[in-house]
């Protein structure tokens, strides 16, 4: 095994270890809320995906940048990966605020502007994605979604200002000092190990990437096939 | 009505399975979907 993908394999672990440590204290360990009582456990999974899709979201973001200036396919791959991670957590994100909004708010859904921004997030990446499944040659595939993504990332911004910007029925953003401090580690513990096992995660999707696009670019060679037809593009790592 | 919600770990429990199961589940396919690349590449590497 290489050595990057046992490091992904690794960072994969650690996440897990620390979203078990960290939902533990969250459940366990810390108080319930004054108002909303044992709901509010909700935030310790919940806010640290927020972060952590948009983080994703932004890795996509650069990736599309610097494969765009760079040509160089490793961006291309981790530009992938980056994407899928970040519709995976989006997703999620929308089905636990589903679930946290039952209660507190009596509706499971609202076309509050928090809410509206990210289900357009989701539906923007994610088609993005299946753009991506449609596209057979890999240089325009890598140019269309690099292009696609950076379009589309003006939706991030806005979904995180979205609370302050406009009178949202989602409450303000979490921060040290919108959060009571007996609050803060387990979502500090969570919200590291949704990153570590992300990072993790994406290396080795970054990996597939790579290695199904060397299959698709590059057929077995016998002696008697020269070495050509390869794109003018450059890079194979992931 | 006191405006504090009582009780709700049904909710609770529900936001952190489907957490668990998505996260899980999305692993459990990088990791069969790095499987399957590593084993067509070297099977096109060696044959």
């Amino acid at each position: 095994m290489r050595a990057s993908s046992a490091r992904s394999i690794a960072f994969v672990a650690f996440g897990v270890a620390l979203l078990l440590a960290g939902s533990w204290w969250g459940l366990a360990k810390a108080p319930g809320e004054v108002f909303m009582g044992d709901v509010q456990r909700i935030m310790y999974v919940h806010v640290p995906t927020a972060w952590n899709a948009m983080l994703a979201l932004t890795f996509a973001f650069v990736c599309a940048l610097c494969f765009l200036f760079t040509n160089a396919w490793k961006w291309d791959n981790r530009l992938e990966a980056g994407m899928e991670m970040g519709v995976v957590l989006s997703l999620l994100l929308c089905m636990q605020g589903s679930i946290w909004a039952k209660p507190t708010w009596g509706v499971w859904w609202d076309w509050d502007p928090r809410l509206t921004t990210t289900a357009v997030m989701v539906f923007a990446f994610g088609g993005i994605l299946a753009l991506r499944a449609f596209v057979d040659d890999p240089v325009k595939r890598a140019v269309w979604s690099s292009v696609a993504c950076i379009v589309a990332f003006v939706d991030v911004p806005i979904v995180y200002f979205s609370v302050k910007w406009w009178n949202s029925l989602h409450q303000a953003q979490s921060t040290p000092q919108t959060v009571s401090s007996a609050f803060h580690w387990p979502l500090r513990i969570n919200a590291f190990g949704i990153l570590f096992l992300w990072i993790g995660l994406v290396g080795l999707r970054a990996r597939v990437a790579a290695l199904r696009r060397r299959g698709e670019m590059a057929p077995p060679l016998t002696q008697k096939q020269p070495a050509t037809g390869r794109a003018p593009i450059t890079g194979g790592a992931v | 009505m006191s405006g504090v919600i009582e009780g709700g770990w049904e909710f609770v429990i529900a936001a952190y399975t489907v957490s668990a199961l998505l996260l899980g589940g999305y692993a459990t396919s990088v990791f069969l979907r790095f499987k399957k690349e590593k084993a067509r590449a070297t099977n096109e590497v060696s044959g």
